[in-house]
């Protein structure tokens, strides 16, 4: 079971743990997202992602979710009473991203269309106030982490 | 002529029902309003943008249900809907959805199943199930197609010894070896996708016997 991101592998991540903690909070924390007429995640963002680009793309992404929505939803999460499913999120995207990392430092190719495609959804989040744009992003994870799943072999 | 807003309790458990991407907006009547004419109008929002839109067919409507397949068809955006009861000039608060990811959220039917037989095996060949189309001569899409990882889980049951093996299988065709002959064997199928939970959906349960050991057979000529 792993991620090929392009050239990037991340292995030791199971995918439907991953699901099964979204899937316990996606109701309430949707719920909390009033403002349904902008998404961040966007076709524009992820759809038609080359090969390469998906492993700059993915680890842009995954680094804001962990230094910015994680760090700021965390209160939000106990307050609800889901730090649990929270946690497990949190734990593994941060593994992710620290495993992106090493194989980053390896590619030497730079990809402004992987930059201009996370400037779309940073630009879409910047737009909104702090609180409504973390819980917009982190009601996202879905459409976040079905991208990902084109990506993963069982 | 516009209704007086909020004199009417809202329609409850207002829920997408979505098998293979025909996705059923459905709601009970409001409390304390069975058995009364009430009539109901539906809207659908898409996530992301900027209006609720109508959806002609389900405004002032007695039934309580909505075929919005066609307004949901592109499964990768997300969506809401509402809808509100309506009696005189009398009406409700709407009552909306969360929101719905059809990609995510619609129940895998089961597949078509195809059973042969021979003294002591059962070959299976199994058809993905079709994904909702809005008119009959458009060509069908596999569900096969929109979820390249989508699972089969075989059960069979031996009606004598009561036993059943399961397998996981991801192609269309399979054999079960080794089973005993002249004897009821019943198969049941269920599709699946790995990613975030779904409800089940398996198939009707199929019999069939194995053939008598024509060893046996000759033996007793």
């Amino acid at each position: 079971q792993e991620f090929q991101f392009g050239p990037c592998r991340v292995e030791g991540v199971v995918l439907q743990k991953l699901w099964q903690a979204f899937w316990a909070m996606k109701d309430i924390v949707q719920a909390q997202d009033n403002i349904t007429s902008v998404r961040l995640l966007r076709k524009e963002v992820l759809h038609n992602v080359s090969e390469t680009e998906s492993c700059h793309l993915i680890h842009a992404l995954l680094r804001f979710y962990v230094n910015t929505v994680f760090k700021l939803y965390h209160d939000k999460a106990a307050e609800f009473g889901v730090l649990k499913s929270f946690s497990a999120l949190a734990n593994n995207f941060f593994v992710i991203v620290s495993k992106l990392q090493a194989s980053q430092e390896k590619m030497f190719s730079t990809h402004e269309s992987a930059r201009r495609r996370f400037l779309l959804f940073y630009r879409a989040f910047k737009q909104l106030d702090r609180e409504s744009a973390v819980t917009k992003a982190f009601g996202e994870m879905d459409i976040l982490l079905s991208w990902m799943e084109k990506f993963y072999q069982l | 002529v516009p209704c007086v807003s909020g004199d009417l309790p809202k329609p409850t458990n207002v829920t997408f029902i979505s098998i293979n991407m025909k996705n059923i907006l459905q709601w009970n009547s409001p409390e304390g309003l069975q058995g009364v004419e009430v009539s109901y109008t539906v809207q659908y929002f898409i996530y992301g943008q900027k209006k609720w839109l109508n959806k002609s067919e389900c405004r002032n409507i007695s039934r309580t249900y909505c075929d919005l397949s066609a307004e949901t068809s592109d499964y990768e955006h997300q969506y809401y809907a509402k809808v509100k009861a309506m009696w005189g000039t009398n009406c409700s608060k709407w009552a909306e959805t969360g929101r719905f990811y059809p990609f995510l959220e619609t129940q895998i039917g089961p597949p078509e199943v195809a059973l042969t037989t021979d003294e002591k095996s059962i070959s299976i060949v199994l058809t993905a199930p079709k994904k909702w189309k809005k008119n009959p001569e458009e060509s069908s899409i596999s569900m096969q197609q929109i979820y390249s990882n989508l699972k089969y889980n075989v059960s069979i049951y031996n009606t004598k010894s009561n036993r059943t093996w399961s397998q996981c299988v991801t192609n269309h065709t399979l054999v079960f070896n080794w089973l005993e002959p002249d004897t009821l064997y019943c198969v049941r199928v269920e599709s699946f996708v790995p990613g975030p939970p779904r409800l089940a959906h398996p198939s009707e349960r199929q019999c069939v016997s194995t053939l008598e050991d024509q060893t046996i057979a000759l033996e007793v000529k």
